[in-house]
């Protein structure tokens, strides 16, 4: 037990070390966290200077931990989801949301079909390539001011079509990774998901009432026990029947987002995501084998800059679509090229399927684990530091689009 | 004045208020309380933040705009109350389509019979009609003393906006 609390008391101290250092940069702290990973991890580097730095092992607890943090990011991503807003302005959103979809998805199975990957593997990539950092991205909002300009607006509205995008994505990917295989088995597989999910959908959209009684309690300490109690266990029965756990996570955040319950839950439950979503990280960085970054460093390449393109200008055509200026416009693109936790949220999927026996996963897994963290790596902080340098961005970029 | 209020997934909720023409404040309220408020000087204009507040301190500092330690006096909204009954001032506007009372006279307009107000006394430009008589006329550009309880006051008030 000792020895346990000690590897523990490393990983905490050393993410908090970490996320501080990404803190005085003005970065984001998931590359941090998940450097730190891959730095005190079992995987290379395994010493410096004789010294063993494989001070944390890939064990149980983290492997728990980490999945935790799946459930409670989804959780608060399905709380914070607005169905109202999206009502009031689904015009301007779905035709955002949609030209971000069709090109930054659109590229990823462009980049996998080209580099010979097999059909569900192209998704898979597609799907990493595709989603923007909800945490990244609304963190940038408020630290460049953009928060309280027009381009808040598109970048929000591209936020919240991804969140349902990346529901059904999630829905539909979990079910054909875990499956057994063949077509047939494949669309038993998503019906039995969707029947799940869907059925989650409409009591979470119907049960507004009761959740609102239900959780009425006295204290912060019994209120945070049932809201994650509930959540937690509502994803365990969706996954041991082999639905995305993340999803339904998701359901139940959104049967709590019409309550007034979702002040406190942002008070007394965001420690709780804060913390479980570091082991998260952490633990995608302990699973990275950086050596086998170098395997993958073609399609790592491609992916950055065609996908910083792709982002750029999807995002362009959204400020368009809402009518912004021309600068405002490719702030909207810049604010959205970050990727963060949706993409290794993906990853981990494949790495779980892998590991639960999916053997044509067997060979990918490792690889998309790299790649992803690569991926993600680079784009978080190529996001947060092309966001710093907007100025000179845009006014090099908008006399050419005046042209 | 035209309220915008936007929900923030993640942080919390967006008002903009509409002050001086194009000119627009910006308040984001985060979920942890705290305040940032910006200026956006007109819609081209970069928003520029002027400060933030924790949650304690923005409800002073709201209490203070409220006026609620110090109300200045503005002698045109200034309400004298007489038990029940309070006195109010209305200006009658200086236009060809004023409300119906104009050019009738007090009899006429049948004041205290139909709402229960009285007019205590008529200001006309220098001039000041104390109590005046039922066949004065009332005119535009007039300032009228009228006294009644609040819901007569309010019923008045209507009749001169309707």
């Amino acid at each position: 037990m000792a020895a346990l609390l000690v590897e523990l008391g490393v990983a905490l101290v050393a993410l908090a070390l970490a996320g501080i250092a990404a803190n005085r940069l003005s970065l984001s702290v998931i590359p941090a966290y998940i450097l730190v990973g891959i730095l005190v991890g079992p995987n290379p580097p395994t010493e410096v200077a004789g010294l063993s730095l494989q001070i944390v092992g890939y064990g149980e607890f983290v492997e728990l931990a980490a999945e935790l943090g799946i459930v409670v990011l989804l959780f608060f991503l399905g709380l914070e989801f607005s169905v109202g807003q999206l009502l009031d302005d689904r015009r301007r959103i779905a035709s955002a949301g949609a030209v971000d979809f069709l090109l930054n998805f659109g590229i990823g199975v462009a980049i996998g079909l080209a580099f010979g990957r097999t059909l569900l593997e192209t998704v898979l990539l597609a799907g990493i390539v595709y989603i923007s950092s909800s945490a990244i991205v609304t963190k940038t909002l408020i630290e460049q001011g953009w928060i309280a300009n027009p381009e808040a607006d598109p970048v929000l509205g591209t936020l919240v079509f991804e969140d349902i995008l990346i529901a059904v994505y999630l829905a539909v990917v979990a079910a054909l990774v875990t499956g057994t295989g063949g077509l047939s088995g494949a669309v038993v597989d998503v019906g039995v998901a969707f029947a799940f999910l869907g059925g989650l959908a409409l009591v979470a959209w119907y049960a507004t009432r009761f959740v609102e009684a239900t959780f009425d309690l006295p204290s912060d300490e019994l209120f945070l026990l049932s809201v994650v109690g509930t959540a937690t266990l509502i994803a365990g029965v969706a996954l041991s029947i082999g639905v995305s756990e993340a999803v339904a996570a998701f359901f139940v955040g959104t049967a709590f987002s019409q309550t007034s319950h979702t002040e406190r839950i942002e008070h007394v439950i965001a420690p709780t995501r804060d913390l479980f979503a570091a082991f998260f990280f952490f633990s995608i960085g302990l699973q990275t084998d950086v050596t086998l970054l170098a395997g993958v460093a073609g399609l790592l390449a491609v992916a950055v800059v065609a996908t910083t393109v792709t982002k750029l200008t999807s995002g362009a055509i959204s400020g368009r679509i809402y009518g912004l200026s021309p600068t405002r416009s490719l702030r909207t693109g810049l604010a959205l090229i970050s990727r963060g936790e949706f993409s290794l949220i993906i990853a981990a999927l494949v790495v779980s399927a892998a590991g639960s026996g999916n053997d044509s996963l067997a060979d990918f897994a490792p690889v998309v684990t790299a790649f992803a963290v690569g991926y993600v790596l680079v784009m978080s902080v190529l996001g947060t530091v092309l966001v710093q340098y907007a100025d000179a961005i845009t006014g090099r970029l908008v006399p050419l689009l005046d042209r | 004045m035209t309220i915008y209020e936007t929900e923030v997934p993640g942080v919390g909720h967006k008002f903009e208020l509409e002050i001086d023409g194009e000119e627009r404040l910006v308040v984001i309220i985060h979920h942890d309380g705290k305040r940032d408020v910006y200026r956006r000087p007109d819609p081209d204009a970069d928003s520029e933040r002027l400060f933030s507040l924790s949650d304690k301190q923005a409800r002073q500092f709201g209490s203070i705009l409220e006026g609620a330690h110090f109300q200045p006096v503005d002698l045109d909204e200034v309400q004298v109350p007489l038990g029940d009954s309070l006195i109010e001032w209305y200006d009658i506007a200086d236009l060809d389509e004023g409300p119906p009372i104009v050019g009738e006279t007090l009899a006429e307009s049948n004041l205290r019979e139909a709402i229960g107000v009285s007019v205590v006394a008529i200001q006309r430009g220098e001039e000041t009609i104390a109590n005046p008589e039922a066949t004065e006329t009332v005119r535009a550009g007039d300032t009228l003393v009228v006294l009644g309880t609040r819901e007569q006051q309010h019923e008045f008030e209507e009749l001169l906006d309707a």
